[in-house]
């Protein structure tokens, strides 16, 4: 994971001498104790309350509740649709995006800088874009729809059942295509030069070339930018919050809104943890899947 | 940004110059490029150039509804480039709402919780890259520092809620910079170790042999020289804090406490929205962290990948 692991050994301060060790776990005693209370006491915190009822006494209601509530059912169809999507899309782009800036091209640093500002801005503040740009009357996308002779009456975007999703999938698409840019490109331009000139010296076709030097050994940089957004767009809440509130009726209600809703809105805590375990398991499988992938890799 | 300069690599390449145009082939040789076929250098610019105005057109738009006139917002079709600008919206939202205490507190609870997480964090951090513990404690330490980075913010938000609640701490910015200080921890924990580790500990020994102390040599010697590396981390802490949304809006709910996401998001939601003093709201929110970002452009893959990346 890190260059640090591989410099330990030679030279270290190892830890027989007895002062050393006191201060080094005095420096690190403060760090684990804010992240005890603020992260494990929390979760052990949610374990109780998830196997309470709301008058308080024990029971497995909210667990059992999960397999039978339609609601919960939808919002995790809805994350998962949401999610593959938008990591689809945003990863095709991202790679298409760094492969053309890695070639040779003129300032590649300015093209770089300025197709790197949506990802900087607050996730409110693309909630608010997206709703000037989207909005059914003064919106710029359908204004300039009309203006090119497009009767774009019918295209109400996050008011619309059908195109709520594709709406919140288009804001995310938009702040994190950059992401993923950034990071193939910081991959793409870490691998050597002589692999390439191998295969030009063996004749091979740029597609050969793509597939069997650039994408083998851009594969870990593929990798952690994909367990990244997985992990991002599993929870996703910010801007479906502010684009549609999980709405029109719910549907672009993803697991994140649901939790929420369900504790902050209708004050039901104790199922709201019991989701938000669901959620934190589904997080773990994958983000598991992906960095078993990453040391089968390295080995 | 890239780690070999362009002129050393192509000192190889001369030689073996494609004789066509060669999609993978990398270097920013002016004459090389000149060899590519035209279309094929019209293409990449073309579709650069869509990119760039399909990235930064709608954040344009924002700012153009920020200072126009109601009649323009709302014009058919859209004025993009010819309006009357007014001043209007920004007065409107900073003076006669609460805006200017929104961003007052989101100000005040990102700098508090950076300032908090980067002293507490450094000292983790230079533990963590210098000293060796029993059981390889150190190595376990810093990947379970890690891990409770990859929990989603939804599942803590939950029972933080209830425990702010039960000590009263909700609506107040305490509580936001406890738990932005316990968000922002483990990425200074291993921004810094990263950092430290690139120190050579010669330079601690040497201080040490002229009698300084452990301590001593950390304040005196190492921590200016990853003083760098301290302001990069500081940038993203606050970032993130002034970014953050989840915890905000759970957390404050109040004017004197509330923070400018929040602020905004509960005027988008609501009916009869004023756009202009939203989008004034937006712009403002969205000016200091593009500024920031921009200074930390040389840490970014490292920082976005928690040092996964090395860019």
């Amino acid at each position: 994971m890190s260059s640090v692991d591989s410099k330990k050994g030679v030279g270290d301060w190892v830890s027989g001498v007895g002062s050393d060790r006191t201060i080094a776990y005095l420096l690190i005693a403060p760090t684990i104790a804010v992240l005890l209370a603020l992260t494990i006491y929390p979760l052990i915190y949610s374990i109780k309350v998830s196997f309470e009822s709301s008058s308080g006494t024990a029971t497995l209601q909210n667990f059992t509740r999960l397999f039978t509530d339609q609601f919960f059912l939808s919002a995790l169809s809805h994350t998962f649709v949401y999610a593959a999507i938008a990591l689809t899309v945003e990863f095709l782009l991202g790679l298409g995006l760094a492969l053309l800036l890695d070639s040779q091209i003129r300032a590649r640093n300015v093209w770089r800088t300025m197709l790197l500002v949506p990802m900087m801005l607050p996730p409110v503040v693309v909630g608010v874009v997206w709703r000037l740009m989207l909005n059914s009357n003064f919106g710029a996308v359908n204004g300039t729809l009309k203006s090119f002779g497009v009767n774009a009456d019918a295209l109400t975007w996050t008011a619309s059942p059908k195109l709520a999703m594709a709406s919140v999938i288009i804001a995310d698409v938009w702040q994190w295509t950059p992401f993923m840019f950034l990071i193939l490109l910081a991959g793409l331009q870490a691998i050597p030069r002589e692999p390439y000139e191998a295969a030009l010296v063996d004749g091979s076709t740029a597609w050969q070339t793509f597939r069997h030097v650039t994408l083998p050994l851009l594969k870990p940089a593929i990798l952690i930018a994909l367990l990244l957004r997985t992990m991002e767009l599993l929870r996703v809440f910010d801007h479906i919050f502010i684009l549609t509130e999980g709405g029109p009726g719910l549907a672009t209600e993803t697991l994140g809104l649901y939790i929420y809703r369900t504790a902050f809105r209708f004050s039901n805590f104790g199922y709201a943890a019991a989701m938000s375990f669901v959620l934190l398991l589904i997080t773990n499988i994958i983000s598991a899947g992906y960095i078993r992938l990453l040391q089968t890799r390295e080995t | 940004m890239s780690v070999r300069s362009p002129t050393v690599r192509e000192g190889k390449l001369r030689s073996l110059q494609p004789t066509k145009p060669f999609a993978y082939a990398r270097a920013s040789d002016t004459a090389f490029e000149m060899e590519q076929m035209k279309p094929v250098r019209f293409l990449k610019y073309a579709v650069i150039i869509i990119a760039l105005l399909l990235t930064l057109a709608p954040v344009y738009w924002m700012i153009t509804i920020s200072f126009k006139r109601e009649v323009d917002q709302f014009a058919l079709p859209p004025k993009w480039f010819v309006f009357t600008p007014t001043l209007e919206h920004y007065a409107d939202a900073f003076i006669n709402r609460s805006f200017g205490q929104y961003l007052f507190n989101s100000l005040f609870v990102a700098v508090a919780s950076t300032i908090c997480a980067l002293v507490i964090g450094t000292l983790a951090a230079y533990a963590l890259a210098r000293f060796r513990l029993p059981w390889n404690l150190d190595r376990k330490l810093a990947l379970w520092i890690l891990s409770t980075r990859m929990f989603p913010a939804i599942v803590t938000a939950v029972p933080l809620f209830l425990i702010m609640r039960a000590v009263w701490l909700v609506n107040t910015r305490v509580s936001l910079i406890i738990v932005y200080t316990g968000l922002n921890l483990p990425f200074v924990v291993w921004m810094m170790r990263g950092f430290f580790a690139e120190v050579p500990r010669d330079l601690e020994e040497a201080a040490m042999v002229d009698g300084d102390s452990r301590m001593g040599a950390f304040w005196r010697v190492v921590l200016p020289l990853v003083a760098p590396g301290l302001a990069a981390t500081a940038v993203f802490c606050l970032i993130v804090s002034w970014n953050e949304f989840l915890f905000a809006l759970v957390l404050t709910q109040t004017d004197d406490a509330m923070t400018l996401p929040v602020g905004i998001a509960g005027r988008v939601t609501q009916y009869g929205i004023k756009w202009g003093a939203m989008s004034a709201a937006a712009v403002v929110a969205m000016v200091p962290i593009l500024v920031f970002a921009l200074s930390v452009q040389r840490y970014l893959v490292r920082g976005l990948s928690l040092g996964a990346v090395k860019g």
